[in-house]
């Protein structure tokens, strides 16, 4: 005849799968509201030729792209208009040269470093790429702001 | 034919005596006795959310002031106004906006019921902040109802997240730009957020963090819009319905409004003098919704631009106090450590206060130190209100109330952090020294010569940076004042109060009181002197 089960290991068998179950849907229904697949636009686009780019900070794509365009006599490069803050998009000022953002007032150069406010990190800028066909292919989704690699390619497109 | 004489006693005989009525409502034929009026209540299920008798306390108005009821009052008309709005509004980023002008312009008293729901959610922010400060001021969250206590502030956290979820619907640029910040700074949560300290331990990256499954995206979008719907419409309701019954029951068992001074009050039946005066309460507050919401129109701003922020950019009034602490602090401490904190400390308030004194009245002189640090606390925050209201203008640049946002002003100044030994240095000392020195000094400090030696110190400390260090005089009178208050809340208070609370307690609450008073202190520092960072430790997203 099998032993009888002991009331304190049937209590623990009992809570033991009560909380898996429920540990379980948990966890189960927390990956269910992590989407698999996003339908969210591109975050890559073509700016159109390079040599029709000012020098200094351009904002020709700015509310469309949500970038900055940044012409030097060496190249070119692509500054994401999003404060590394909380996300607000901040506003070029030509005569002040610097963007400061509206939502809690962080302050940019147009190298992307932040100048005042409590940004804690410089501006992410975009994949950038002169084509052969001279058309200037930004990438928002590959992103860098470290010194000393941003000015480098890919994030940067020497263009004279 | 002459007609048959109307007799209203026999008609009300008919009526109420009959089998339909008496099935419903069982206390006919009336009579003005105690036992009667008893059963008014207890034989009805919603009366019965009171007792049947009440101390003759819970009926002033300048006790209870109304706002527990108040506060539900309004939960029931957003209730209603939200399932009626519901009607016509469609959660896609298409139509949204759309609908919002549709209830504006096309639909018959739409845009009052959505004035309603507005106005209303508005009142109930306040309303439950008041009643929260009744609460505490009459002492009436000690023993035995310190859970029902926690479970109010877990509520009035609620409220807020219903007004955050409730302001993405419109698809207005204060609601994709409000949600965009307040869904960042989840992402700035330690360990499971992509840009908080520790990220890279469980491999976060900003299409597995907290933010994704809030947002449903990288950026705000339809799936947000739809999740936001959800969260506002249904599951935080069913949570904060749910939440309610406990509170009310709890209440409804504790005695009631006015926790009891002494065990043989006379008490006083609730019908008809606690009911009527709820009547009246809720017409009253009903007619001024109804007023307010026939005359005053729900702002709507331009529909929602994902990449255009509005210049300045402001939360809703409660959240800007919030808004005005993240200047000054990293996201993560701003938006994720200190909320937490305060309702965390909140919750711990009843538990930590030991003092037996004050309770179902109002009190100063009994509750000194409980009173002072708690209505400095909400002053603060109402203060840090203010200021993101009204003294921030275009670039959340600093502009007076009475100066025109067209007033051309310098560039904002460099901001500079301490070097990493003298940022481990300050904080070491402030919490070191703060912890322990109104412990250490037992003597009786008059209040009078401590607030004349601090001011006279930091007067000379102040001529001499001003004139020696060439430092702007209303830098320092800024930082001198904070630090004032943190002298006198952070240590003076504690040194006079604390000496006998037992020692875990003490830890408990002078480490609050000092995170409460070291918030000041940073804004000082901050405003004052253009410090950005006391402690600067990038490499872990670590800056205080």
């Amino acid at each position: 005849m099998a032993k009888p089960v002991k009331r304190k290991d049937f209590l623990w068998m009992g809570w033991g799968a009560l909380a898996a179950i429920v540990g379980g849907s948990g966890a189960a229904s927390t990956r269910f509201l992590v989407p698999n697949i996003l339908y969210e636009p591109s975050q890559k686009f073509n700016a159109g030729p390079a040599k029709d780019f000012p020098f200094g900070v351009s904002t020709l794509w700015f509310k469309q792209q949500r970038v900055w365009i940044i012409r030097t006599s060496e190249g070119i490069y692509a500054l994401w208009a999003r404060c590394t803050h909380l996300g607000c998009t901040p506003n070029w000022f030509i005569a002040e040269n610097r963007f400061k953002c509206p939502c809690h007032g962080s302050n940019y150069n147009p190298d992307g470093d932040v100048l005042a406010g409590p940004a804690p990190k410089p501006l992410w800028r975009a994949q950038v790429e002169v084509v052969a066909s001279g058309d200037l292919i930004i990438d928002k989704a590959i992103l860098e702001n470290r010194p000393g690699v941003r000015e480098k390619a890919p994030f940067f497109a020497e263009y004279a | 034919m002459p007609l048959p004489e109307l007799s209203i006693e026999k008609l009300e005989k008919e009526v109420y005596g009959s089998q339909i009525w008496k099935s419903m409502f069982r206390n006919w034929p009336w009579q003005d006795s105690t036992r009667h009026r008893a059963r008014h209540i207890v034989d009805n299920v919603w009366l019965h959310l009171h007792p049947a008798k009440i101390q003759p306390r819970a009926l002033r108005w300048t006790f209870t002031w109304g706002l527990g009821g108040i506060s539900f009052l309004l939960f029931l008309i957003l209730t209603i106004s939200g399932v009626l709005l519901m009607f016509y509004y469609r959660p896609t980023v298409e139509l949204a906006y759309q609908d919002m002008k549709d209830l504006e312009f096309a639909v018959s008293f739409g845009i009052i019921l959505r004035n309603m729901h507005r106005w209303c959610a508005h009142g109930m922010v306040t309303i439950v902040m008041l009643h929260m400060i009744r609460v505490f001021l009459t002492g009436s969250y000690k023993k035995p109802r310190e859970f029902n206590w926690a479970i109010g502030v877990i509520l009035l956290k609620l409220t807020l997240f219903l007004s955050f979820t409730g302001y993405l619907l419109p698809w207005d640029q204060l609601a994709i730009w409000a949600v965009t910040v307040g869904t960042n700074m989840a992402a700035a949560t330690p360990i499971i957020g992509n840009e908080g300290p520790f990220a890279s331990l469980l491999g976060m990256t900003i299409s597995n963090d907290v933010r994704f499954v809030l947002l449903g995206g990288t950026t705000v979008g339809a799936n947000t819009l739809l999740r936001f719907y959800v969260m506002h419409c249904v599951a935080v309701p069913l949570v904060a319905a749910a939440l309610m019954i406990v509170h009310f029951w709890r209440i409804r068992k504790d005695t009631f409004s006015a926790a009891p001074i002494t065990k043989d009050e006379e008490k006083v039946d609730v019908w008809p003098n606690l009911v009527v005066r709820e009547y009246i309460a809720a017409a009253g507050v009903t007619a001024f919704v109804f007023f307010v919401s026939v005359y005053v129109n729900a702002p709507l701003e331009e529909i929602a631009n994902p990449n255009v922020t509005p210049n300045p950019s402001k939360a809703p009034w409660y959240f800007v106090g919030l808004q005005e602490l993240l200047v000054y602090f990293d996201p993560w401490i701003a938006g994720v450590l200190l909320p937490g904190l305060i309702i965390g400390g909140l919750c711990a308030i009843p538990y930590l206060d030991t003092n037996k004194k004050g309770v179902g009245y109002y009190s100063w002189s009994e509750r000194p130190f409980a009173n002072a640090q708690f209505m400095f606390g909400i002053t603060f925050w109402f203060i840090l209100i203010l200021i993101g209201n009204s003294f921030r203008g275009p670039n959340y640049f600093w502009y007076w109330p009475w100066e025109s946002w067209l007033v051309h002003k310098p560039v904002a100044a460099p901001t500079w952090s301490f070097p990493l030994p003298l940022g481990v240095f300050s904080l070491l000392a402030y919490g070191g020294l703060g912890m322990t020195l109104p412990r250490l000094i037992t003597a009786d400090i008059a209040w009078k010569k401590a607030t004349g030696a601090f001011l006279g110190f930091f007067a000379l400390v102040g001529l001499w940076m001003h004139f020696g260090g060439d430092i702007a005089a209303w830098r320092v009178i800024t930082v001198g004042f904070l630090l004032y208050l943190t002298f006198l809340f952070g240590f003076l208070y504690p040194q006079k109060y604390l000496q006998d609370l037992d020692m875990p307690r003490y830890i408990a609450v002078q480490s609050l009181v000092l995170m409460q008073m070291g918030v000041l202190v940073k804004m000082g520092l901050r405003l004052g002197l253009d410090v950005k960072y006391i402690l600067e430790l990038p490499q872990f997203n670590l800056n205080i």
